[in-house]
């Protein structure tokens, strides 16, 4: 009853309401009227010259110094370039250093800039400052760069653990300008892969002047970056959906480019992106391992080797029962990897009987690093009764009869396949053990892991730059990212001598070494490998020239054309 | 009545400020921080960390915070796009996200209006039997699985729509998204609708305005409808803040540049400042929708607001 | 009968009694005009009327068939919800007999980047005597055995959230309604607070706190589900706590308690049953919604929603694998919707007089 008066006060509430509502189906109405006018290429045939790529996650960081992740790296990439870049086949060749030279002892690089490569919103010239001024903001504390340790661990730069450690100013770093073409670099040992290294982003030169014009505002709009490389960015929102670069004509390569304009979307849905991609609106899209159904027998599709290896994580020091190696064999043995890769990851990802995969490193004899390494196939490979008798040892040496793990997985779909096929896999030929899954966002995953705070865990590494170190030097005594806290005394050895030890200069012993030091982390299961992610993609006929690499940059499109 | 609107406005500006603190003491508990990557060292997080002011005491950490959001401040964005003002993020998030949802609570209120009188006029009909089904197919199936069926049929089988958000055509690719979100609506208001209207046209004063010889039409906009809508008014009101506030799965398959998504992402990837920024707009949103309700109704009937003020004695 | 009579005489003040052969029956159809004119309970009054109510009945009915199934049909498939046959991948589903009909043989149309094609696992693969009646899902398991699987754990989230609605929305809204004054202003504010931080950040807290699993998702719905209920309660309360019947009680010396749940309580009931009603749906969805994001039920375990969430990742490639569990929830929530409307049918005395 008190409803009834007071809804009768309501009257112009609801007049609102209703005019509102009516609104709204004039405005559906317009809509259903009017026609897509965009975007509506009929499949054949692209834009001339404009390429729509797909990517997976946003841009998180313009900033050379900053960025962390794939996509950002391929974005700089495309309108930042290093001392080197990669070629098609991922060797290093030369881009904004013309030559370069080593001394004696390969331990001082000098390297000498191409004149006429030029900053796009100054117009200055890239010079030798640019790289110091660069290369110090990436050890400065201040900056608290995510990949500073390439200039230290890994790039062995005279003071660069020092700068970062906070005990020397930026300026005492191994890096000077000899004038405004010569750039020298000082090593704290030899390093092999050193060249390589130099297309990582986080190498990129940089205009001091420009950062301080643009201050924390910095790579937020096309107005706050500046470009060297093939591609200026023409319109772009930080973490936006969509953004595209149009070709730099002041590029010192810029012939080469055919690329007018680059366009980006993100879709996180690969359903979407297929559909997309089939309407005409993206060029070149990454699919999930669930729809090669869809598009097998199509000559659009193609896979490229995405330089992941996934493995298990076994946290050893503090689990005794994963302390036992028969039971880690054991689960290694239980796994039926290919079909794993046939019937669950499907994305043409290749099992993996290694701890370094394949495709990532050339040795000196101009193999690649798996063609003269072991094969473990048969150590580590599936084999049911192996595992069970691996299992019945580790039984009477643990005194137990039973096991349970858990195993914590990132909450994206792949892993959380992946992880289901294991338990049943694992669970059906080990009775005694029983799996439990456990999701986590991926960055608690990852502080899990480190913190020690895990049975097994379904994880990730991608390769950092193009030799065995990147990932041999994860299972070294006290690093970050040796999880299971394993320790080997023979292992830490060869490193040693492999970094800066003797094996350091002599590239065939140091290759040997890694190839012992491999034979021990796969023989002691410090992880179980799984497999080496390739990614499953659709390229339209008409583009051409897009490299893709499993280091550093993902994908270049210097040389891509669409006609 | 002016010390009413006070006193609340005021109640909702305290609850806002415990709802920070709330968010922010809860953030705190969240173990680890924006920078667990697999290749930071520790050494390096502590400097990130310091970077951000992140090691310093919660109180401090909290006061600072609240300092900062009274400016407009709303603090950096830690991981999803590095050292970018969070109120630039949402500069262009945000009104996204409130035009689709705006749009979808619309197309939701007319259609489920349109359905529900329909049903109630033609009660036990073929009419009444579609309103139903249409009701439950709306609550049962989630708005995802319609997102990406919209995408498919409508988009890509009969390419009327673009399937993918694009900046350069707002309303029309918007369209989708709207109509996706909107079936819960949709389904929620034709319930409520026929349920209310089929009270309402059996009661005693609707006899009476028929016998005094209204038209029909006239009778059922101005009196029966008019009498239906304040219950769906009320199911509406909360409704419509989470749909303002952006789907988190309808923005991740149309890639639409929203909040929604971008609060998924920040509670994945720890970004803590993101996080509390929008989960702060989304309770003052909530509030503030709220507030206006409470007093829109105290304004229209006293009797409420005395009641109510009766309640809290 | 005789009771009743004898509590009208009391108000009446008199104490006089009819004896029970003061009065008999005219003719023989004495047990007839006993049934027509005894004056049934409220709870068998609420039954009958219940029972007249066609959906109401096809709702529980439904329920029923489903409770049933979700505890049997596994157990009539020679499947497991867990076991994993990778041969057997993405198979439509397939019914002996019915498949001779030309439906549910294992056909379905694939649509492909170069064109539709018809395809059919079992014949391409050679599984002449498999059948899948659901069929199987992307790692090769039975999805008939999984959906009932799957809606029995939605089902116990929905008995979760009846609870919750009932132990902590109500008792928390009735208290807060009755009591009034500070307290329920404070009650109150804390309830807009609740309600107003987006659940996905207080659900997500708690999985990364607590370990992801059925414990922590009961926990998450009971934190965030009791509001609504809440409101009604209150509501109700702050309606009814003016009234004489109340008034009465009280000047009778009756604790709050009794007031609260011996005489509103009761008054009240059937809002709240139909409140109950719709927040079971919102329960499951907020379910399948945490499914969807990664932090539903851990593997292998499913529930609908994340049975959903699969079969949604090949939504255009394999279709036929979102229908079992979207149908089965569907029904599930068209019948809590028929039973809730019919519960409110019959148990509001409003209602009652129409």
């Amino acid at each position: 009853m008190e409803r009834q008066i007071f809804v009768k006060k309501i009257k112009r509430l609801s007049a609102l309401l209703l005019a509102l509502a009516m609104c709204g189906g004039l405005f559906a109405g317009c809509g259903i009227a009017g026609q897509r006018t965009e975007g509506e290429a009929e499949g054949g045939s692209g834009h001339p010259g404009v390429l729509n790529v797909h990517i997976e996650t946003n841009v998180q960081s313009l900033d050379p110094q900053e960025a962390t992740d794939g996509t950002s790296f391929e974005v700089i990439a495309n309108f930042t370039d290093g001392l080197t870049q990669p070629d098609a086949d991922g060797q290093p060749v030369a881009a904004l250093a013309e030559r370069w030279e080593t001394s004696e002892d390969q331990m001082t690089w000098t390297f000498h800039l191409r004149r006429g490569a030029t900053w796009s919103a100054t117009g200055s010239p890239v010079t030798a400052h640019d790289f110091v001024y660069a290369w110090q903001r990436a050890v400065d504390p201040e900056v608290a760069c995510e990949y500073s340790y390439l200039f230290s661990d890994i790039g062995q730069i005279v003071n660069a653990a020092e700068v970062i450690a906070g005990t020397q100013d930026k300026s005492a770093l191994g890096v000077e300008a000899r004038d405004d073409y010569t750039l020298v670099v000082h090593l704290k040992a030899p390093v092999a892969y050193f060249l390589s290294l130099m297309y990582f982003p986080v190498f990129y030169p940089m205009e001091e002047a420009f950062l301080e014009q643009c201050g924390d505002a910095y790579g937020t709009s096309p107005e706050t970056v500046q470009s060297n490389g093939a591609f200026v960015m023409a319109q772009y929102e930080p973490a936006s959906t969509e953004f595209t670069l149009v070709k730099n004509e002041a590029y010192w390569d810029a012939d080469r480019v055919q690329l007018q304009q680059l366009h980006y979307q993100l879709v996180q849905d690969s359903q979407q992106a297929l559909l997309s991609y089939q309407a005409g609106d993206l060029d070149h899209i990454i699919i999930s391992g669930d729809q090669m159904d869809q598009v097998a027998g199509d000559p659009e599709f193609s896979t490229c080797n995405a330089g992941y290896l996934w493995y298990l994580s076994v946290n050893i020091s503090q689990v005794p029962a994963l302390e036992n190696l028969n039971l880690r064999l054991a689960l290694a043995n239980a796994i039926d990897r290919e079909t794993m890769m046939v019937s669950v990851v499907k994305d043409g990802s290749q099992a993996a009987y290694f701890a370094v995969p394949d495709g990532l490193a050339v040795g000196p004899d101009g193999k690649d690093f798996r063609e003269t390494a072991e094969d473990y196939s048969d150590v580590i490979g599936y084999d049911v009764k192996k595992a069970q008798a691996h299992l019945e040892a580790a039984k009477e040496e643990l005194g137990v009869a039973s096991f349970t793990f858990d195993i914590i997985v990132d909450d994206d779909a792949q892993p959380q396949q992946v992880a289901a096929y294991l338990q049943q896999q694992i669970e059906s030929a080990l009775p005694d053990v029983k799996i439990n899954i456990v999701i986590k966002p991926k960055k608690q995953r990852v502080l899990d892991c480190q913190q020690g705070n895990f049975e097994l865990a379904l994880a990730r590494w991608g390769p950092d730059y193009a030799d065995p170190m990147t990932y041999l030097s994860m299972w070294k005594t006290g690093n970050n990212n040796n999880y299971g806290l394993w320790s080997n005394a023979a292992y830490d050895a060869l490193l040693e001598s492999a970094t800066t030890g003797e094996a350091a200069a002599d590239p065939q012993a140091r290759w040997e070494a890694l190839h012992q030091a491999e034979a021990i982390a796969v023989r002691e299961m410090v992880i179980i490998p799984l497999y080496e992610k390739n990614n499953a993609m659709m390229t339209k006929g008409y583009v051409s020239g897009i490299e893709f690499h499993p280091v550093a940059i993902g994908r270049v499109y210097k040389n891509a054309a669409v006609v | 009545m002016k010390t009413y609107i006070l006193k609340r406005v005021l109640i909702s500006l305290t609850t806002l400020l415990v709802i920070l603190l709330v968010l922010f003491t809860l953030l705190q508990l969240m173990p680890g921080s924006p920078f667990h990557d697999e290749k930071l060292t520790d050494a390096q997080r502590a400097l990130l960390e310091a970077k951000y002011g992140l090691d310093q005491p919660v109180i401090v950490q909290f006061f600072r915070y609240v300092a900062n959001m009274l400016q407009g401040d709303l603090g950096v964005s830690y991981s999803i796009s590095k050292n970018t003002p969070i109120t630039q993020l949402l500069q262009t998030r945000l009104p996204t996200s409130l035009r689709i949802g705006a749009q979808a609570i619309l197309l939701g209120t007319a259609v489920g209006l349109l359905l529900g009188v329909v049903a109630a006029l033609k009660h036990n009909s073929f009419w009444d039997t579609l309103c139903t089904a249409v009701s439950v197919l709306g609550v049962s199936v989630p708005s995802y699985v319609f997102a990406l069926f919209l995408a498919y049929l409508c988009g890509f089988r009969l390419g009327w729509f673009p399937q993918l958000y694009q900046m350069a055509h707002p309303l029309l690719s918007s369209i989708l998204p709207s109509a996706a979100l909107s079936v819960f609506t949709i389904a929620s208001v034709a319930r409520f609708a026929r349920g209310e209207l089929l009270e309402v046209l059996g009661s005693d004063y609707m006899l009476l305005a028929a016998s005094k010889g209204l038209p029909k039409p006239l009778l059922i906009v101005r009196h029966a409808l008019r009498n239906a809508l304040i219950p769906i008014v009320t199911v509406l009101a909360p409704l419509v803040v989470s749909l303002m506030t952006g789907s988190l799965v309808v923005e991740k398959i149309f890639a639409i540049p929203g909040v929604g998504s971008l609060m998924v992402q920040a509670i994945q990837s720890n970004d803590h400042s993101v996080t509390i920024a929008l989960a702060f707009v989304y309770s003052a949103l909530y509030i503030g929708i709220m507030l206006a309700v409470d007093i829109l109704y105290g304004w229209i009937d006293p009797r409420i607001r005395l009641a109510k003020e009766d309640g809290r004695g | 009968m005789d009771k009743q009579r004898e509590t009208e005489r009391a108000a009446d003040g008199k104490s006089f009694a009819w004896r029970s052969d003061d009065f008999q029956l005219y003719g023989p159809a004495a047990a007839e005009a006993d049934a027509v004119f005894q004056a049934p309970g409220f709870w068998k009054d609420a039954w009958i009327r219940f029972r007249r109510n066609k959906g109401a009945v096809f709702g529980l009915i439904c329920i029923i068939v489903i409770v049933v199934l979700s505890l049997a049909g596994p157990a009539l498939s020679d499947y497991t919800y867990y076991g994993q046959i990778t041969q057997q991948q993405n198979l439509a589903p397939r019914i002996p007999i019915l498949e001779n009909l030309g439906i549910f043989d294992g056909t379905y149309i694939l649509h492909t980047t170069t064109g539709d094609v018809v395809r059919n696992g079992y014949l391409e693969q050679g599984f002449g005597d498999v059948y899948y009646w659901f069929g199987s899902d992307t790692l090769g398991r039975d999805l008939w055995t999984r959906t009932w699987m799957g809606a029995r754990i939605s089902l116990y989230i929905a008995l979760v959230a009846v609870l919750c609605d009932m132990a902590v929305g109500m008792v928390y809204g009735l208290l807060s309604g009755y009591y009034g004054g500070k307290a329920d202003l404070l009650l109150q504010r804390f309830a807009e607070i609740v309600n107003s931080i987006p659940s996905l950040v207080i659900v997500t807290l708690l999985l990364i706190v607590l370990a992801p699993g059925l414990q922590t998702i009961t926990l998450a719905l009971i934190l965030t589900g009791w509001v609504g209920m809440s409101r009604i309660a209150r509501a109700q309360m702050l309606k009814l706590k003016q009234q004489e019947f109340v008034l009465a009680s009280r000047t009778l010396g009756a604790k709050p308690r009794r007031i609260i749940f011996r005489e509103i309580l009761p008054n009240s009931i059937s809002q709240m049953i139909t409140n109950t009603m719709f927040s079971v749906p919102s329960a499951i969805f907020t379910e399948a919604f945490l499914s969807f994001v990664g932090l539903g039920v851990p593997a292998p375990m499913c529930s609908l929603g994340s049975l959903i969430s699969d079969a949604y990742r090949v939504f255009t490639i394999y279709p036929y694998q979102i229908l079992p569990p979207v149908i089965v929830l569907a029904l599930l929530m068209m019948s809590f919707n028929l039973l809730g409307d019919g519960l409110r049918d019959a148990l509001d005395p409003k209602m009652k007089q129409l």
